[in-house]
């Protein structure tokens, strides 16, 4: 009982963490209708650069995230802007996906040729600290982790609930025609919600960097992961990506610690197609799929 | 009146494919013209052209003698043309007021904008009781004649100058059509100007002063309602022999989304 507890709480704290990175990924879903193949890769480049600034200049890894995500988000808003947009015209979707999966390749190679291949890990004095409550361990970074993901899916879920611009994303994202009718800027709009998306990774990137080691093909187990989170969640249901992040944390760290850590990752697509067989939307992709 | 839209020689098409083959219009300042014509004449086209979700190839569309042709939708948003399309427009997940706020974009980024926003908003909710009432409904949950009337009512947030209004009728059941031409008729009473696209030929003439027919990408005809109606060719072409049978076709558009 007290090891599936264990389990349990360790699987919501990762699961916290996917969230942050999976919500990311729904947005561009969300506004662009392209499956995002660098998010992965976004989450790595934004890891070592945490860690860059980690080490030499000695920043704690949580206080480089506003360093980091500006950075990002600019990289991001490029490449919608200058890759993206173009292809938008001649509706290639397909396009697209080759598009994103070119720059996570690029953003690898770069990565490689600066950093080289070994792995590595932020370690930061507190990263092996933890707390015990109630006999339970909780790792401070960990939940540091978990809570830095909730407070930015919070500004999230405000920016695009109660802001002019959420306004508008949320209306491209219901009907684009329309919004466009109505005065929206759609390229603009693209452009900004993929630069959000990719600074969500920035906060993303310091927060695996310091609980798991990583090198620059760490991307490709990333975004499999991620993909599956929100295929699970609904297909840019912002909600069900949280939950499905949640959902897949629990179901490993349980299977890792009840079973076999061998199975902990392959348990989660078991989940997937699972929920799949029976509602093939997803958990929350309902009527108004994409709905954000 | 003065000439409010004019369009010369225009053309158009989608990729490779003209579509419009020179068509020329006018409509004067507070008409109301209803545009009719066969299944895939290019009716659509036209107002996608006029409210720059097309682009014009050859030709030129004027308003007020301006040249639009090298304006985005936004930028003729701003001078006053709004276009509610053939296709269902409204934003499924948002509620029926969001929606008619979503009318006033252009307007409310200052404060001053978001308030007159609210006001105008306040004020149509009193001319369409479905917006009060249904206020706080998602506008998916709408039954299709309630979402065309918030349709409808979203579009004359920003006052529009032009109304670009395509088939607003097509696809809904006989007494929400009467309720679209209801509201039709008011805002022609109103004065507005109105482009009116309608393969309910008897109806949108009904309701327009004057009416022009578009046939293979080029206006074969135009006229009053009633020397339309009266016409022969009309007749035959578009009332058929009882009375609207275009009218009975299923709808292509309205189960997207
Ligand atoms: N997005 C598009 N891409 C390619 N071709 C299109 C597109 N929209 C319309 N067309 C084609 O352009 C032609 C004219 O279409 P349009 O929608 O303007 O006709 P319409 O008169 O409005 O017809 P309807 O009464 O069916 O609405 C048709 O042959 C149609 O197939
Ligand atoms: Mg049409």
């Amino acid at each position: 009982m007290h090891e599936t507890i264990q389990a349990i709480i360790l699987g919501l704290l990762t699961g916290g963490v996917y969230a942050l990175m999976a919500s990311g990924q729904t947005l561009i879903f969300g506004v662009l209708k392209v499956v995002n193949l660098a998010q992965g890769a976004l989450v790595i480049l934004a890891a070592y650069l945490s860690s860059s600034l980690f080490v030499s200049f000695g920043i704690d890894p949580f206080l480089t995230v506003p360093i980091v995500a500006p950075a990002l988000f600019l990289l991001g808003a490029a490449v919608q802007w200058c890759l993206l947009r173009p292809l938008h015209r001649s509706d290639a979707s397909q396009l697209s996906l080759l598009v994103t999966f070119a720059v996570a390749l690029g953003i690898e190679g770069v990565l490689t040729l600066v950093y080289k291949s070994d792995y590595r890990t932020i370690q930061p004095s507190y990263a092996n600290r933890s707390w015990t409550v109630a006999g339970y361990r909780i790792g401070e970074v960990r939940l540091a982790a978990c809570l830095l993901s909730l407070a930015v899916l919070g500004a999230l879920a405000l920016l695009l609930g109660r802001t002019r611009f959420g306004r508008a994303v949320r209306a491209t994202v219901q009907n684009p025609t329309a919004a466009r009718l109505l005065g929206v800027e759609g390229d603009r709009v693209a452009a900004l919600g993929y630069g959000l998306g990719a600074a969500t990774a920035a906060a993303a990137g310091a927060v695996y960097g310091m609980v798991y080691s990583f090198n620059p093909n760490s991307h490709y187990d990333l975004i499999s992961r991620l993909l599956s989170i929100v295929v699970l969640g609904g297909l840019g249901s912002l909600g069900g990506t949280v939950v499905a992040a949640l959902a897949m944390g629990v179901v490993s760290a349980l299977v890792g610690a009840l079973i076999s850590p061998v199975w902990s990752d392959f348990s989660f697509f078991v989940v997937l197609l699972a929920v799949l067989l029976v509602r093939p939307q997803g958990l929350f992709g309902a009527r108004l799929r994409g709905a954000l | 009146m003065p000439v409010l839209l004019e369009l010369r020689g225009v053309t158009a098409g989608y990729g490779a494919g003209e579509v419009l083959h020179g068509v020329d219009l006018t409509l004067d300042q507070g008409e109301v013209l209803c545009l009719i014509g066969p299944n895939g004449a290019g009716k659509s086209t036209v107002l996608r052209v006029v409210s720059g979700l097309l682009r014009t190839g050859r030709g030129r569309v004027l308003l007020r003698g301006e040249p639009l042709d090298r304006l985005s939708p936004r930028e003729r948003l701003l001078r006053g043309i709004v276009q509610v399309p053939q296709e269902r427009s409204l934003f499924p997940a948002m509620t029926v007021w969001d929606n008619l706020l979503m009318g006033g974009y252009l307007l409310d980024g200052t404060r001053s904008g978001r308030r007159e926003v609210r006001r105008r908003a306040d004020a149509l909710a009193e001319r369409f009781p479905l917006l009060a009432e249904r206020r706080r409904a998602s506008a998916g949950s709408l039954s299709g004649g309630e979402q065309k009337q918030v349709e409808l009512a979203r579009a004359l947030l920003l006052e529009p100058a032009l109304m670009l209004l395509d088939e607003p009728s097509i696809g809904l059941e006989p007494r929400a059509r009467r309720a679209v031409f209801d509201t039709v008729g008011a805002l022609a009473a109103d004065g507005r100007t109105i482009l009116l696209v309608e393969q309910n030929a008897r109806s949108g003439l009904a309701a327009a002063d004057r009416g022009a027919v578009l046939e293979s990408g080029r206006v074969r005809l135009t006229g009053s309602g009633a020397e339309l109606l009266a016409d022969p060719r009309v007749a035959r072409l578009y009332l058929g022999a009882g009375g609207e049978p275009q009218a009975q076709q299923p709808d292509p558009h309205s189960r997207e989304r």
